[in-house]
């Protein structure tokens, strides 16, 4: 059950991760076409606005894909002395830890979208824009981090209950050097 | 409160929680117990000012250019061609593992992606030619660390951005460096081939036609540094933009090579997005750790510490050299050099050394993380594309580059201009 449902986060946020990264490219041909014409003394104006927002999106929604692919760096001089069991404890505490803060992250991540539907507020640039357009997408993805790091969590500790640690090795578990070796 | 970030640095990163999370943590608890003032309030405008930025953009790029690069086939032709003009030397093919890497950096942001590349190619040629492996493989460990000190680099602009220097200068002063300790990883190979002649293998003379049409195989990755670096210096594109230069010359090339595939362009994107995400973690983090240092007056009580220890600049930065060291054990790099920031850095300065070099000598103390075990990533990375043999061999093998590196950190510190030069002169 719960390696079923990892596996189906995994599925949805490499979907995800697929959105981000064809929109980092969309971004790179944007950023491309302005060199090319300011050459020729013209632009499309905003690039540098465009891709600043561009990658506080890319940003928010690939940690997800990260977290589910054993991405962020954690550093493996204890757990690694430890046996499996131990281990297991070491990832889910981790792993609590992280969901606390990237929960807390998310709720401040409000206020700063509420100031901008409230007041309206459009950016201090040439585009003008309209901050919700980029606010309301950003928060949404540290909403959507955070609760996919609950779940991770969820099932790491239901796994722990019915005494399965060692299959929480393969979603919570290996570290990024070790997948280099595979 | 230096005592306090060190050591719930160090507890907390013992622990294996994630390193982006704990300097979150360490900021909480600087809001917590040494600011008059609640500073984790402005933590969602944090976090939206350090992500909404187009500096860091150059990030995703250039992991995009080195993940397109790396499955578009012409780092099989480039080792080709190297391996014609380089293997004559006491050493063979040993050289060509470093010049690749040299040009791969030249057009890479980041050292593990050079050592993965130069290591899929090479690693093949090592058993054919029957070289021993640990001065085979710790050559390509140790070479790909370059890649974040030739320009265009990562971790320069992680550090342009914590610091709030200019990108182009650290790319600059990082030319000389890293070329410099490129000449003195072959020195070094020669020298001990010439003593163990059995370390090196076949030296091989190929004829001069043959040189010469190899030249044809390096134009693809020369164009490619051209196009980065040279439309930065143009001042027709930012570092940013430069990024996005190449990430088009590497499309062209990859397209050029019949490298190009759905499947290789979805691979691509998901592992620029898994990589980029990575960094974000920390560089968020220690932004937001960088802000509550500096909010509870982080700047008078380093001074007062400073002065307490007594030490000339000197001693000060020797101490932060053996640091390095220490650390770069247990602590992957860019994770390294991220945390200590917020900290070092601004000691660095009360010591009136310079922001850009003081950059570069930590580029070089970097490097040596990378391959100083058991926390060494490009290590696992070339012992990964062996798949014999043990990690043992590949860190005996890099232990000779390894001193290497040491010496350029000695040389720096002693001539500074070897970093500085070039940025100065193109001022």
């Amino acid at each position: 059950m719960e390696l079923k449902v990892i596996a189906i986060l995994r599925r949805l946020n490499k979907g995800v991760a697929l959105f981000v990264g064809a929109g980092l490219l969309v971004c790179a041909t944007f950023v491309l076409t302005d060199i090319i014409m300011r050459r020729f003394g013209t632009s499309l104006g905003g690039t540098e606005e465009i891709a600043g927002y561009a990658m506080a999106l890319a940003t928010s929604w690939g940690m997800a894909y990260t977290l589910l692919e054993m991405g962020h760096v954690r550093i493996d001089i204890l757990r690694s002395r430890a046996d499996s069991f131990k281990r297991a404890l070491f990832d889910v505490f981790s792993m609590i830890v992280m969901s606390g803060v990237i929960i807390t992250i998310a709720l401040k991540a409000w206020p700063v979208l509420e100031r901008s539907i409230k007041n309206g507020s459009t950016a201090n640039t040439p585009l003008e824009t309209p901050l919700v357009w980029v606010h309301l997408p950003w928060f949404a993805g540290w909403v959507w981090f955070a609760l996919m790091a609950t779940t991770i969590t969820l099932c790491a500790l239901s796994l722990l209950i019915k005494r399965r640690h060692g299959d929480t090795e393969q979603f919570i578990g290996a570290f990024a050097e070790q997948e280099t070796l595979q | 409160m230096i005592g306090y970030v060190s050591i719930g640095l160090l507890g907390l990163l013992a622990l294996s929680i994630p390193v982006g999370i704990v300097l979150f943590l360490l900021g909480f608890g600087i809001d917590a117990f040494f600011s008059n003032f609640p500073l984790t309030k402005g933590l969602g405008n944090m976090v939206w000012s350090a992500s909404n930025s187009a500096t860091l953009i150059a990030i995703p790029f250039f992991v995009l250019l080195g993940e397109i690069l790396v499955r578009s086939g012409v780092a099989t032709r480039t080792y080709a061609a190297l391996d014609r003009w380089v293997s004559w030397l006491p050493g063979g093919l040993v050289h060509a593992n470093i010049a690749t890497a040299t040009m791969f950096s030249a057009t890479s942001g980041s050292s593990v992606a050079t050592a993965a590349t130069v290591a899929t190619v090479a690693m093949p040629q090592a058993e054919k030619l029957g070289y021993d492996p640990k001065l085979f493989s710790g050559a390509i460990a140790a070479g790909g660390t370059l890649g974040i000190m030739i320009p265009p680099s990562i971790n320069l602009i992680v550090y342009g951005f914590l610091t709030q220097s200019s990108i182009p200068q650290l790319f600059l002063a990082g030319l000389i460096p890293g070329l410099g300790l490129a000449l003195m990883f072959m020195l070094i190979t020669v020298i001990i081939c010439l003593i163990r002649p059995d370390l090196g293998g076949l030296r091989r003379t190929f004829p001069f036609p043959q040189m010469l049409r190899a030249l044809i195989d390096l134009v693809p990755i020369l164009m490619l540094f051209g196009m980065i670096v040279g439309s930065i210096y143009a001042g027709w594109a930012t570092p940013t933009e430069a990024a996005a230069v190449g990430v088009a010359g590497a499309f062209l090339i990859a397209l050029a090579f019949g490298g190009v595939s759905w499947d290789m362009l979805t691979q691509s994107l998901t592992g620029t997005v898994k990589i980029t995400s990575m960094i974000m973690l920390i560089v968020i983090g220690a932004s937001f750790l960088n802000f509550t240092l500096a909010s509870a007056g982080l700047g008078r009580e380093l001074t007062e510490f400073m002065d307490g220890l007594g030490l000339s600049p000197l001693g000060f930065i020797l101490v932060v050299v053996v640091l390095y060291i220490v650390l770069g054990f247990f602590i992957e790099t860019l994770s390294l050099m991220v945390v200590t920031i917020p900290i070092i850095v601004p000691m660095v300065l009360v010591q009136g050394y310079d922001v850009i070099w003081f950059g570069i000598l930590m580029i070089v103390l970097i490097e040596m993380a990378l391959i100083t075990p058991p926390v060494g990533l490009n290590l696992y990375v070339v012992q990964g594309a062996r798949k014999s043999g043990n990690l043992n061999e590949v860190m005996l093998g890099a232990l000779p580059y390894c001193l290497t590196m040491l010496v350029m950190a000695f040389l720096l510190i002693a001539f500074p201009s070897i970093a500085l030069f070039l940025p100065n002169a193109l001022q």
